[in-house]
């Protein structure tokens, strides 16, 4: 079959590899329909996620049609069409029982090093590096699934492959990104980022009782999104006159945003020389991390109020001001996405129309276009805003 | 302001640490896990000699000798080098307590001692192993060991953590086999240095059976799905 290979830092390539195979008896084969690339991937991309291994097979946003399944899997047979969460979970462990299925305790085969760094080990992903598990991705023509029978949603209805793709992360991402926003009516919450992760925030505070929700980013297709598709009011923070925490004490009356929400993670851009800093020490391997908009968020949520933090970070961070959250009593929730706590409910959501998630696609590719495409969706050139790929076809004319 | 004392749902205590430690040629690790099956189930596992070589590392068989005895037939992961040893049941309380040592043959001496009691606000079952291996080249041979392979104490983690993945999930989790792009040097090199090229136990996997499986009633508690 075709995948999507990493092969270094700023590369990505198309290569032939073997099918995958049942190797364990809740397994299921699939055959891939659509994915996507997500914003998680540019941290493997740019090189900062430190177990990737030359020919990893990258994506973990995917779906498709099950080609085969292990002798355990009851609840699925050969034809059946569902979404894969890019979180593997066994289901019965002390974290699964919990619904903390990112938590999970039995999936990710290299646990001892993610013990090694992070103390205990959550949750394998697909196509997210070795300390995650080392599982194969998606974004190749055919997957395996491990533990079929607790992740995949299947799809009954003829709803379009479009439409609930993005219940493979991006959606429960955000939505969790709300939930642990602790939105209470009347509620301001301010989102930094409006790539896939912080519009699915923006919409889903609203759907949470939100009153107003302030958006943060540069790119202009971005914002127009956040404000007129999402209802968000916006701040385009690199016009030269805009101070992000001014303007949101100024919107919130000079209260502060109750919550406010990072969906933009490690690889956060900055304006200032606290910034720079943040490149170089990253660039040394000093510090894995950019927190740029974690201290900005710090800096301006009121006081008790919530930091939520879907965006991604995965080392050490400096400078972050720890006096200022403590002295404001936040409170912070993060990780990620506990994605089969919220499968169902937001798929009814999708076919009860309260929201069509395929108004950020920006553009549909073939799989051979993939390795160009990574270096647009990181350079955010041609407007883009959300990469969906065919991996049956080898290219898509614009 | 009522007067009544508080009441302590318990003794306070002291923790004393399980052993780990290096000395005079033996290597002392120890490894705890909480496990959502039920202890009769796990000491089962453990104690059944044709289900231990489903979940533990480096197992090429294991054939029952005596009552207590039995002879075990191991491979280094690092090396592929196989080594024997003859290994006797020194405690024995089913569901409770199993003890055992090597009475002859590599690392004559060792002794493996796994408790199974009920975790105390019922997550399950805790297990504890403690591990006393008499290392053959000493400890120094130890630390040349854990640069090819596994680490004693690091084998007492994953053999333990194999155990309760198997038991609470029905496989053991595995890459194994999955498809790949070219790895080059580099890759074959991390791979190597993640400890990926350690085989997993077969667990359940269908492809890499060699005996009969436990029955699912045989693992206690049945997997539920959401
Ligand atoms: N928690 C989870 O389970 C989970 C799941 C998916 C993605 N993520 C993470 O969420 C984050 C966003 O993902 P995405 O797909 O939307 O990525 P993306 O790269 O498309 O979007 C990031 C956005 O942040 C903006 N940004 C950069 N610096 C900024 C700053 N200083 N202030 C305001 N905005 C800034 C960028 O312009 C961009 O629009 C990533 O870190 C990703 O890894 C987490
Ligand atoms: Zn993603
Ligand atoms: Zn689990």
């Amino acid at each position: 079959m075709k995948a999507v290979c990493w092969t270094g830092t700023g590369k990505m390539e198309v290569q032939t590899v073997k099918d995958p195979e049942i190797l364990n008896p809740h397994d299921a084969i699939i055959r891939i329909t659509r994915t996507a690339i997500c914003g998680s991937d540019l941290h493997l991309y740019d090189g900062y996620i430190p177990t990737m291994e030359t020919g990893d097979i990258v994506g973990h946003e995917f779906m498709g049609i099950v080609e085969e399944v292990g002798s355990e899997v009851k609840n699925l047979q050969r034809g059946d069409r569902i979404v894969v969460p890019f979180t593997i979970s066994c289901g019965n462990c002390f974290f699964c029982k919990k619904q903390l299925w990112s938590l999970c305790d039995n999936t990710n085969p290299n646990a001892h090093v993610a013990e090694k760094m992070y103390g205990y080990s959550g949750s394998a992903l697909f196509g997210y590096s070795h300390i995650y598990g080392g599982y194969a991705g998606g974004q190749a023509q055919y997957a395996r699934v491990p533990f079929a029978d607790v992740g995949p949603l299947k799809i009954e209805s003829d709803i379009p492959d479009e439409k609930v793709l993005f219940l493979s992360d991006i959606f429960p991402t955000g939505y969790q990104a709300a939930v642990q926003a602790d939105i209470e009516p009347g509620d301001t919450v301010a989102v930094w980022g409006c790539g896939p992760v912080g519009l699915f925030t923006i919409a889903s505070a609203y759907m949470l009782g939100a009153s107003n929700v302030i958006a943060i980013d540069r790119f202009p297709e971005r914002l127009a999104l956040a404000r007129d598709y999402c209802g968000a009011t916006v701040i385009d923070y690199s016009q030269d006159d805009v101070s992000v925490i001014e303007a949101l004490r100024d919107l919130t009356h000079g209260i502060g945003p109750d919550s406010c929400v990072d969906a933009v993670g490690m690889e956060a851009h900055g304006t200032d020389v606290v910034a720079a800093y943040d490149k170089v020490k990253q660039a040394l391997m000093m510090e894995t991390d950019r927190p740029y908009v974690l201290r900005q968020a710090i800096q301006a949520v009121r006081k008790g109020g919530t930091l939520s933090i879907p965006g991604v970070y995965g080392g050490a961070i400096d400078k972050v001001n720890f006096g200022a959250a403590f002295g404001k009593g936040i409170n912070m929730k993060m990780g990620q996405t506990d994605m089969q706590k919220y499968l169902r409910p937001l798929l009814q959501r999708i076919e009860d129309g309260q929201l069509d998630p395929t108004f950020l696609i920006s553009h549909r590719i073939g799989i051979e276009q993939a390795p160009e495409m990574y270096k647009v969706w990181r350079d955010k050139e041609q407007h883009v805003t959300k990469i969906v790929i065919d991996p049956w076809q080898d290219r898509i004319a614009a | 302001m009522s007067s009544t004392a508080v009441t302590f749902p318990r003794q306070g205590s002291t923790f004393a640490p399980l052993a780990d430690e290096k000395k005079d040629g033996h290597v002392r690790a120890h490894a705890i896990q909480t496990v959502n099956a039920s202890a009769d189930a796990l000491y089962q596992l453990w104690r059944r000699e044709e289900f231990v070589p489903l979940w533990m590392e480096g197992v090429v068989s294991i054939t029952r000798t005596g009552d207590r005895t039995s002879h075990w037939v191991m491979s280094d992961p690092g090396t592929g080098k196989q080594f024997e040893f003859d290994s006797e049941i020194i405690d024995d309380e089913p569901g409770q307590h199993l003890s055992m040592c090597v009475i002859e043959g590599m690392g004559k001496g060792s002794t493996d001692d796994i408790t199974f009691e009920p975790h105390p606000s019922g997550r399950g079952t805790v297990v504890t192993l403690i591990s006393d291996f008499v290392m053959p080249g000493g400890v120094v041979g130890n630390a040349v060991a854990a640069v090819v392979s596994r680490s004693p104490r690091q084998m007492t983690i994953e053999n333990l953590r194999h155990l309760k993945q198997l038991a609470e999930s029905g496989e053991i989790p595995r890459v194994e086999g999955q498809p790949h792009g070219k790895r080059g040097v580099m890759g074959r090199w991390k791979e190597f240095m993640l400890g990926e090229t350690n085989p997993t136990p077969p667990g359940t996997s269908e492809r890499e059976q060699r005996q009969d499986y436990p029955k699912q009633n045989e693992l206690g508690d049945k997997r539920e799905v959401a």
